[in-house]
């Protein structure tokens, strides 16, 4: 053996004791090996006789010699026996493909505790090139390794937190305007995570109505170094809308410039739609309530002048009035009570609206009932010469309750035709039509029209008259209000004196 | 019976017709009034009130209902502090309704021509008594 043959630790054409030897016999290589925490062996492909160096022992906290000379010994005792398969496989992959031998794995410590390291090593051919000997290295990676898998968990964890709360983070350099997303904005977005957003692109997928919104909050907060937190509508890749909430954090340089730009993206649609949903239940509930309000001032008001007349008539009884006079109050009684038997009819009629659980919708078809309110209205219609046209065509059937519709088109008609301009044959024209989500219905006429200026609160309630008319009761619209509003839609006017007034009604 | 100054002309400014007739006949009971005039509306009222031929027929007393079609009471006030200057004459206004709203009683008080709000019915002693304030 020639000395730079012997400093070569690829160059042993010799048996298992060999690399001992030589190992020991350059002292300089001795301690240069055992200086870099490098342990070495040797093993014998074919008797699985194996040699541990003295620094390899160490790293496993074991005396020279203390080791078993066996490379069965090795896999079975010390690997980490999950790690047996990838060890030995790595092996044989280097005796017969060739592959480069170098594998991360535990071994176990006298102390009875397993560490991280990692070997590599090459087969080496006897004088008749047959592959015979494996010489290899082992360094102790175990801090590394501890790190890197601590990491690697807590990167997990972060991620899977993230993917539960269906939050992720983004940071926009302003600089270069260079944006970054983390995974879980581009699976909000359902984008690829390959896909290269930038600010442009990332505001488009914003509902259009709220782009400007996005759009003003991030420049606020570039140059006013304003943070800010928004719930709103967006459109991932895939056509999905959804809710997010963006909050949106300036970091600011010592100039007190904005020079990042960072937050978080939120998918928050689950709870948004319930908030929606609860605060949809709450305006339902308080609309409710105001109407049961305006209900009971309705009775008490319209009870009280009815029993104030009864009373104010028996108080006159009490006084010492003639025999015709005690008629003619006797008289006034009975219309009171009359009109309080209507009152009360009519209250009935508007409990019934509030109350009525088995309101069943059916399709109706508002020709059909338009034609049937026209021919119950006809001796009017004749004799105020009214001209009415309708036009359903672009939305002739509705999901209803047939009475109601039958009543709205009756006070509507019987309002135009009572309100006629004395000057002017009535003009009274009725259409039906649908845009994305409400059905609508709007009814138009020539009459006197009503001074909204003043009597714009008053239009819809009860027993509110405002012009001299003695047919005039004042209990239709408000009617036609509660039947509109108990259905969920809502009534609107629009009226100007001496031309006429437009109804606008929301049905569903 | 109390007899107080039984010259004064009322005029009542209200459309139910029971309560007019109500009001009548206890004025005439308790012999208040000789005069009453009567109008279903606060327009009819304004109508009457500044026509100059009628200067010398003016009210002392009006009782004035608030729910009214055409021109209710509140839209009366508005029309006769403005007119007021022209008639020359004090005109005791007294506010009679039957609300109970506190809305209502609250936004009666707070105008200085209106003399006092008063909740139907009238009772005969009351009447008496808006006579003789009025005097």
């Amino acid at each position: 053996m020639s000395e730079n043959k012997d400093t070569s630790l690829g160059m042993f054409p010799i048996g298992l004791q060999a690399l001992n030897e030589h190992y020991f016999a350059n002292k300089q290589l001795h301690y240069l090996i055992e200086s870099t925490n490098t342990g070495l062996w040797e093993r014998n492909i074919e008797t699985q006789e194996a040699w541990w160096s003295p620094k390899f022992c160490e790293l496993l906290g074991y005396e020279y010699g203390e080791i078993a000379p066996s490379y069965i010994y090795f896999l079975e005792e010390i690997v980490y026996p999950d790690d047996r398969a990838i060890v030995f496989g790595s092996f044989q992959d280097h005796i017969k493909n060739r592959t480069p031998h170098k594998v991360e794995f535990r071994m176990l410590t006298k102390q009875g505790n397993y560490k991280w390291f990692e070997t590599s090593g090459k087969a080496w051919p006897n004088e008749h090139g047959k592959l015979t000997r494996m010489i290899g290295a082992v360094t102790d990676i175990d801090q590394k390794k501890r790190t890197e898998l601590r990491l690697k968990k807590d990167e997990f964890f972060l991620n899977e937190t993230h993917k539960i709360a269906n939050i992720g983070g983004w940071e926009l350099d302003v600089v270069n305007m260079e944006l970054t997303w983390s995974k879980e904005v581009f699976d909000i977005h359902e984008l690829p995570l390959d896909s290269k957003p930038d600010l442009d692109t990332a505001i488009n997928y914003y509902e259009p109505g709220y782009r400007d919104t996005i759009s003003a909050a991030v420049s606020d907060a570039i140059k006013y170094c304003k943070p800010y937190d928004l719930e709103v509508k967006f459109r991932t890749a895939k056509n999905n809308v959804i809710w997010v909430r963006t909050k949106g954090v300036p970091v600011i340089n010592t100039d007190g410039e904005c020079i990042i730009l960072r937050g978080i993206f939120q998918n928050i649609n689950q709870l948004k739609l319930k908030e929606l949903d609860l605060q949809q239940s709450l305006d339902l509930l308080s609309d409710h309530n105001k109407r049961l309000q305006n209900f009971a001032h309705i009775v008490s008001h319209n009870l009280r002048s009815h029993s104030g007349n009864l009373q104010f008539m028996v108080n006159i009884f009490d006084q010492n009035i003639s025999a015709p006079e005690k008629e003619e109050v006797f008289g006034n009684i009975r219309s009171i009570s009359e009109s309080l038997a209507t009152t009360i009819d009519h209250l009935n009629e508007i409990v019934k609206i509030q109350t009525d659980i088995s309101k069943e919708l059916k399709p109706v078809d508002f020709e059909s009932i338009f034609k049937n309110i026209q021919s119950a209205l006809d001796n009017n219609i004749h004799k105020t010469k009214a001209i009415i046209c309708y036009d359903f065509s672009s939305c002739p059937t509705i999901n209803y309750v047939p009475a109601y519709l039958e009543s709205i088109f009756l006070n509507l008609l019987t309002n135009s035709l009572k309100y006629r301009h004395p000057d002017r044959d009535p003009k009274i024209i009725c259409k039906s039509y649908f845009d994305k989500e409400h059905t609508w219905l709007t009814f138009e006429d020539n009459g006197l029209g009503i001074d909204l200026d003043k009597y714009k609160d008053k239009v819809f309630g009860m027993y509110k008259t405002f012009h001299q008319n003695v047919n005039a009761k004042g209990i239709g619209l408000f009617i036609t209000r509660n039947q509109i509003e108990s259905l969920g839609g809502s009534i609107h006017i629009e009226s100007t004196v001496n031309v006429g007034t437009k109804f606008t009604i929301k049905l569903v | 019976m109390t007899l107080i100054s039984p010259a004064k002309t009322v005029c009542v400014i209200d459309d139910d017709k029971i309560y007019i007739y109500g009001l009548k006949k206890l004025i005439s009971i308790k012999q208040l009034s000789p005069n009453l005039m009567e109008f279903y509306n606060g327009k009819e009222a304004i109508d009457f009130l500044t026509d100059p031929e009628n200067l010398n027929s003016l009210p002392d007393i009006i009782f004035l209902d608030i729910n009214m079609p055409v021109m209710d009471g509140w839209g009366f006030m508005e029309s006769f502090v403005k007119i007021k200057p022209q008639l020359g004459k004090k005109i005791t206004i007294y506010m009679v309704s039957s609300s109970i709203n506190d809305d209502d009683i609250e936004r009666a008080k707070s105008i200085s021509d209106i003399t006092d709000y008063v909740i139907k019915p009238i009772s005969p002693d009351t009447l008496v008594e808006l006579f003789r304030l009025a005097a």
